[in-house]
């Protein structure tokens, strides 16, 4: 248990220094790219060459992943702030956000399900 | 803010997680969201204790420090799908761009109908980018970062809650097409919920995710404009 606990933090380390080192390399190659996604593509990278083993880092992601969910409350949460402005035209810009994602979901869903089925006959 | 206070804001966001979520995964119902019912349940706990979001910020910062690191293990579902994403390349490819620049067009084109001025319309050009590069995107073309940054949110709440149904209901099957679909729209959120789906679809949510962020970065200050008056 213990042992477990320490190897996930040494994992998690590991991952937070590779989001550093992404958001580092972003902003040193000025690249209109998050960190993280940065951090994200050097792990993929790292791993499809062989340098990183999937078992170095798998308990501690495989933990964060499990609650990736989680973080997305806290920053919901700043929602409240915008009271007035939903208040005042909340309705429509609820509309038009379900709408618009409504259609980008169906034109992305329908246009790979459909050249999926397309490239596996 | 004293100590007290934090700790009984962190307790109530990780209390009100781990109830939600348990409750999600008893039910599966999509209007079940643990993000959507958490949300709704701790502001109700701020307004009703007298707390203002300036409150939560130091509890909101220290919760969400390892969402950086946790978007970096997506490489890890990456790779281990990473026979079905190069075998479908092209599809992911041209699904999440099609998608991307749909979505942009029916935001701008429905605001525009609604006589919404062009700061808001600026603003609902990078709703599904992933918060960190929306905020700049929008920055970059007059839009207004928090105005965005609520709408990425709204977003991701409305596309993790609506998102499977109607790709259910559309017939969309196909794990990668789902995935792709729930990242393309609704970024971190739509990754989160297509993980609980599958592991493929997580995978290809993650891609989607990192795929729209780049193109709609590197298109936006061309493309949105062409919906203003």
């Amino acid at each position: 248990m213990t042992r477990n606990l320490l190897h996930m933090t040494w994992q998690i380390l590991l991952l937070w220094l590779l989001f550093r080192l992404g958001s580092y390399l972003v902003d040193l190659l000025g690249v209109s790219l998050p960190g993280n996604v940065a951090g994200m593509l050097i792990l993929f990278a790292l791993l499809s060459t062989g340098v990183v083993k999937p078992a170095l880092v798998e308990t501690g992601g495989g933990f964060l992943l499990k609650h990736f969910a989680f973080f997305f409350i806290p920053i919901s949460v700043g929602l409240m702030a915008f009271g007035a402005l939903m208040r005042q035209s909340g309705v429509a810009l609820l509309a038009i956000l379900a709408l618009s994602a409504m259609v980008g979901m169906a034109v992305t869903g329908i246009s790979v399900e459909f050249l999926h089925k397309r490239s596996s006959r | 803010m004293n100590a007290l206070h934090f700790t009984g804001l962190v307790m109530l966001t990780v209390g009100a997680y781990l109830a939600t979520r348990s409750i999600f995964l008893a039910y599966k119902h999509p209007l079940l969201n643990p993000v959507f019912l958490s949300t709704i349940v701790i502001i109700g706990a701020l307004q009703t204790g007298g707390f203002t979001l300036e409150d939560y910020r130091p509890a909101r910062e220290a919760m969400t420090f390892l969402l950086g690191p946790a978007t970096v293990a997506l490489a890890l579902p990456l790779y281990n799908n990473r026979k079905v994403l190069i075998k479908h390349a092209l599809p992911v490819l041209s699904g999440v761009v099609a998608g991307s620049l749909a979505t942009m067009a029916a935001a701008l084109l429905a605001g525009q109908l609604l006589q919404l001025g062009d700061g808001v319309l600026l603003s609902l050009g990078p709703k599904s980018v992933t918060v960190p590069i929306a905020v700049e995107i929008s920055r970059l073309s007059g839009g207004e970062a928090t105005l965005t940054a609520a709408f990425v949110v709204a977003t991701g709440m409305i596309g993790s809650i609506l998102g499977p149904t109607a790709l259910s209901l559309l017939r969309v099957k196909n794990p990668v097409a789902r995935g792709l679909a729930l990242g393309t729209v609704s970024h971190g959120q739509g990754t989160a919920v297509a993980l609980m789906e599958s592991e493929t679809a997580g995978a290809m949510s993650g891609v989607a995710m990192a795929i729209a962020a780049v193109f709609t970065a590197l298109v936006a200050p061309y493309y949105l404009p062409l919906f203003l008056r």
